[in-house]
């Protein structure tokens, strides 16, 4: 007989189950898609930033052979999208900001829709623009939306503590104001939709780059005035998402009209220089933050003051101070903190959800004010971060509660790779000097949820597991792959319970009609909540094959296992009988049940209260990073050396996709400090593509040292923890913090670009 | 974009130049500008499209007398990786390694980079500092003319509709010849000039002679520094008076603010770009 020695699947290095077709230029996305009888969708957007639209005139594109379909406004509903409501697909009376659609085109070819568009004429009479957020709030500044006269699209407070009490017992106290800039995700899959109405029932099947299917079905459904019942999804692989396909934009209903209206499937994929111009932005913010410590190091309080640029309309970006408050509130333990936040309406363009989700900005202003002030006090920069970092067992004001935190050990492990503290004080003496090429190091920290986050009703995810007469195994999840690799841990985790090699394994996760539901790929939450839903399954699923194999072995159920594709006695790994024959055996008798469903409905979060305390998310994650990089003074270019990276996973899954997670988190994070930048000229973006939108390209990434810290969380798969939107918080801020050690000078605004630096550097040695 | 009425792919030089008489085609060499401009709108294509890659006379290189002739079809990587070119003209292969990226480079052509004439075309710099002559030939005759002087505004040089650019002329530098190029782009890869500049000097024992400055991206064209060279001509470099040609230099270029950069911080890139140039070459 056979013996199978134990393998463990968990903390391997597992290549991701899409990556030899995507390597191999194989992947169908969206773009090779083409249904029969499909015309291509196009939309005409507006040159203008603010005006009163005086009329449409689409009679010559109507007329153009090959063109099925023109529609403006006047021929759809007029309902409202996004977090407010406030952003109708069609624009028929005023334009707001410079993407905004004022007609649709389904035509024959590219070249047919393209011409259609240049025949529409449409006729504005300007209004007076607003650009400026604060201009925004001042009396008789324009109004944007008439339903909001004050401009304010939205506001968040919170507060706990006294913070009067807490700047009395201060010995120093700061204050600043930092800008943050427009950026956008640049997915290498643009955004695109096909929708295609069935003849006859009038059911509707999406093919969408969605990263929220289910939350969609409901949305459309709301738009559309239908059933959302007769709404299918169906997700092609998605190239890319970091938040920007987290809402309902206006091309999605737009293609869908157009389908209704030419009785044709129609597809419409953005160019990238639509892309750029249409597809949401991350929030700039202009964050005010006054803080103060004690001579012995404690934290004493923290006021913030956040004003955000909302842009024309409102989608899921005027709602990111929910989460930039847990940072302020509880990334350090500070006893008294207040805080306000508004997101005013602009004619720029408007911010969607990305990647970190607030917490960029949020981190970059607290962080420099870490620095400062351990400088201010004459305390050790790390010293005075641990003494006021977390620890497990901490429920914080907010009431968030670190049943696990790693924190600590975060700031160590960084600090003792980095050699940060030697360094740190060895390039600052050198501040002082003039010219040449000056280093410096810095440090960030950051907080964030990590077992998924209660906002929606539920935050749940359901998983069917289908097991063959071959002993195959189909993992049907809710939750979304878009290139982060859920679907990889997933299969890793069912293979970890049911002890199959993962070549026996497919994930079905792109289908709203066949896989359960889940809320979204959003949060770092995937892994997390899909990932328990996974397990849950694969263990109902293995209590069944279990018992079956009991009856037919004649050992009790609890002396089995499954192990490499048998059962297996549990005392010795000796097979039993391989699975496939098991599962075959049991196909053809009469309790055969081979597909079995469990679900993760709920985590043990809270939705929060008014005040915004509670405990929303299952679980936390924490990361610190180093960066040290070298400025030169002649040219103001920055040049990041290296990147130590210490982060609590809870438990390390598959190793090489979450290194792969955290080194792309950096180099988003190091493009968001360095070189991207939406270059806005009263509201018209100067670089739609990226000659000029600079992403960080393969000879400025950094050495990277990446650490672990596993804290095994109690409540996550495996004891593992959400990653997904970690790696690209800190690195502003840690770079932020190592210009200030290189030269002296303290930046307060995004991106580091040569050109600000060396600005910067001028007017530091002038001052 | 303009539908294409005609495509034509010559092998030989008269059937080319007979196709350019009329005025009404538009000349294909890597199409790495061409195609970039017609897709964005920014050209307009001629009813015919000649591609100009078949004709044996545009390409190459060869040493005639004091000066190389490199053929207009010679491509980015070429001037690169060719040894003779590389070691005779070390200034164009330096420009060459920090132009776009290895896919680019294997299309562009040292021509189509003259005649489209940006200020920001890396190689135009070096060839002003070398005192390179283009070759330009029509159905009506060839003429040579000097580079400084050919591009007068951007996008725009002196060569007619009707004419070919066939080769580039530069002399053999003398012994004794120091140059340097340093290109300024906010990333290491694939960027457009913000500013570029070169320096070309023969160190004598009595101080710098036939001193040739020149920069790009800092004006309509990119163009040589006459106050500057007339500054350092015959000089030894002294601190003082590198501090005064990075001052000169700053003052006589005429920068204008972009998304790339402003103009402010343009003239302190040449300034401070300049100045380490100096500096290096006094070291030398
Ligand atoms: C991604 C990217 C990066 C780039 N990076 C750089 C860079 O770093 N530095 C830089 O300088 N440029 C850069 N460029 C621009 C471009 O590659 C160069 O200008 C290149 O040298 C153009 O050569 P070509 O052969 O492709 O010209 P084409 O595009 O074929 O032609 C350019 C123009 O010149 C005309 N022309 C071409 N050859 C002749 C001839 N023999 N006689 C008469 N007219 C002619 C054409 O009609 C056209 O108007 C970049 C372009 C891209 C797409």
């Amino acid at each position: 007989m056979t013996v199978i020695e134990k393998d463990s699947l968990i903390g391997k290095r597992l290549t991701k189950m899409d990556a030899p077709e995507k390597t191999a230029g194989k992947t169908r996305y969206i773009h090779d898609i083409n249904l029969p009888g499909q015309l291509v969708g196009m939309i005409l957007r507006t040159d203008r930033v603010h005006a009163i639209i005086k009329s449409i005139d689409t009679s010559a594109a109507r007329a153009l052979p090959g063109v099925h379909a023109v529609l403006t406004a006047k021929d759809l509903p007029q309902k409202g999208l996004g977090v407010n409501k406030d952003n109708p697909p069609l624009k028929g009376e005023r334009v707001r900001c410079e993407r905004d659609e004022i007609a649709a085109v389904a035509a024959e070819s590219e070249e047919i829709a393209a011409q259609a568009l240049r025949l529409i004429k449409v006729e504005y009479e300007d209004l007076a623009p607003l650009f400026d957020p604060e201009a925004a709030l001042r009396p008789g500044a324009p109004v944007i939306h008439e339903s909001k006269p004050d401009n304010v699209a939205m506001a968040f407070d919170y507060s706990h503590g006294d913070v009067v009490a807490g700047e009395a017992e201060s010995d120093v106290v700061v204050e600043d104001t930092f800008t943050l800039h427009r950026v956008t995700h640049c997915c290498m899959g643009v955004s695109g939709i096909i929708a295609d109405f069935e003849a006859t029932s009038g059911n509707l099947t999406l093919y969408s780059n969605t990263q929220v299917p289910f939350l969609h079905k409901r949305e459309f459904a709301e738009v559309l005035g239908m059933d959302p019942g007769r709404i299918r999804i169906i997700q092609p692989p998605i190239g890319g998402g970091f938040g920007s396909k987290l809402d309902i934009y206006p091309f999605e209903p737009i293609c869908v009209y157009l389908a209704q209206a030419t009785r044709r499937p129609v597809k419409l994929v953005f160019t990238r220089a639509e892309e750029f111009l249409a597809s949401p932005t991350r929030q700039p913010a202009i964050v005010r933050l006054r803080s103060g410590a004690k001579k012995d190091g404690t934290l004493t309080f923290r006021t913030v003051d956040i004003l955000l640029d909302n842009g024309g309309y409102t989608s899921w970006g005027a709602t990111i101070p929910f989460v930039m408050m847990q940072t302020f509130s509880s990334l350090y333990r500070v006893p008294h903190c207040l805080y306000h936040t508004k997101a005013v309406y602009t004619n720029n363009p408007y911010a969607g959800s990305f990647r970190g989700y607030g917490n960029l900005q949020a981190t970059f202003a607290i962080e420099a004010h870490m620095d400062k002030m351990a400088d201010a006090i004459g305390m050790d920069a790390l010293d005075f971060r641990m003494k006021n970092a977390q620890v497990a067992g901490e429920v914080t004001p907010q009431g968030m509660d670190f049943k696990t935190c790693g924190l600590q050990d975060c700031l160590t492990l960084a600090a003792r790779d980095s050699d940060f503290a030697a360094k740190r004080s060895a390039y600052a003496a050198r501040k002082g000097a003039v010219g040449g090429v000056k280093r410096g190091i810095g440090m960030a920290s950051m907080l964030h949820v990590g077992g998924g986050a209660k906002i929606y009703p539920s935050d749940g995810c359901g998983t069917n597991i289908k097991l063959d007469d071959f002993g195959h195994v189909t993992i049907m999840t809710g939750a979304s792959e878009i290139g982060q690799g859920s679907e990889t841990v997933l299969a890793q985790l069912v293979c970890e319970e049911l002890g199959v090699p993962m070549s026996a394994v497919t994930v079905v996760n792109n289908d709203t009609d066949i896989t359960p539901w889940d809320v979204g790929v959003h949060a770092s939450r995937t892994t997390f909540i899909a990932g328990n839903s996974a397990v849950g399954a694969a263990r109902k699923a293995k209590a069944k094959i279990l018992a079956a194999a009991a009856g037919l072995s004649n050992l009790p159920a609890e002396q089995l296992d499954l192990r490499g594709g048998h059962v297996i006695r549990a005392e010795d790994g000796e097979s039993v009988m391989p699975l496939a024959k098991l599962l075959r055996s049991l196909h053809f008798s009469d309790k055969a049940e081979l597909v079995t469903t469990s679900h993760y409905y709920e985590p043990p979060s809270v939705h929060q209260d008014k005040g915004f305390k509670g405990n929303v998310s299952a679980a936390y994650a924490w990361a610190t990073q180093v960066v040290e990089i070298e400025v030169d003074t002649d040219t103001g270019i920055v040049t990041l050396l290296k990147v130590w990276a210490a982060h609590d996973v809870g438990r390390v899954l598959n190793r090489l996709g979450i290194e792969g997670q955290i080194e792309g988190g950096i180099v988003m994070g190091q493009g968001y400090a360095l070189t991207e930048d939406m270059i806005m000229v009263e509201g018209h973006l100067k670089n739609a593509g990226f000659t000029d939108y600079k992403l960080i390209t393969a000879p400025e990434i950094p050495e990277m040292s990446i650490e672990f810290i596993e804290t095994m969380d109690g409540e996550g798969p495996q004891g593992a923890k959400g990653v997904g939107e970690a790696p690209a918080i800190c690195m502003a801020a840690a770079i932020g913090n190592a210009i200030e050690n290189a030269t002296g000078v303290r930046l307060t605004s995004l991106p580091f670009t040569p050109e600000r630096v060396y600005r910067g550097l001028k007017q530091g040695a002038a001052s | 974009m303009t539908a294409i009425e005609r495509y034509l792919a010559p092998a030989s030089l008269d059937d080319a130049l007979a196709a350019l008489a009329g005025g009404n085609a538009t000349i294909l060499a890597g199409g790495t500008d061409l195609m970039v401009q017609s897709h964005g709108g920014k050209t307009r294509l001629r009813p015919v499209l000649l591609n100009i890659r078949r004709l044996p006379e545009l390409a190459g290189h060869s040493i005639e007398g004091e000066s190389v002739r490199i053929g207009a079809l010679t491509t980015i990587n070429q001037l690169r990786e060719d040894a003779t070119l590389a070691k005779a003209l070390p200034l164009l292969a330096e420009a060459a390694d920090r132009f776009a990226s290895d896919q680019v480079r294997n299309m562009a052509t040292i021509g189509g980079n003259v005649c489209n004439a940006s200020p920001a075309g890396d190689t135009l710099v070096p060839l002003l500092v070398l005192d390179a002559e283009v070759e330009l030939a029509s159905a009506s005759g060839r003429r040579r003319l000097p580079i400084n002087g050919f591009f007068t505004g951007p996008g725009r040089t002196l060569r007619q509709p009707e004419e070919l650019l066939t080769a580039i002329y530069v002399p053999m530098p003398r012994l004794r010849t120091v140059s340097r190029f340093v290109k300024f782009g906010t990333r290491p890869a694939l960027d457009i000039s913000a500013v570029s500049l070169g320096f070309k000097a023969e160190l004598t024992p009595a101080g710098l002679a036939n001193v040739r400055v020149a920069f790009g991206a800092v004006g309509p064209t990119p163009m040589r520094g006459p106050g500057t060279e007339a500054l350092l001509e015959g000089q030894r470099l002294t601190p003082a008076l590198i501090a005064k040609a990075a001052e000169t230099a700053m003052a006589e270029i005429t920068p204008i603010d972009d998304v790339r950069a402003t103009a402010w911080y343009r003239r302190e890139l040449v300034h401070n770009l300049l100045r380490k140039v100096l500096n290096d070459v006094a070291d030398h």
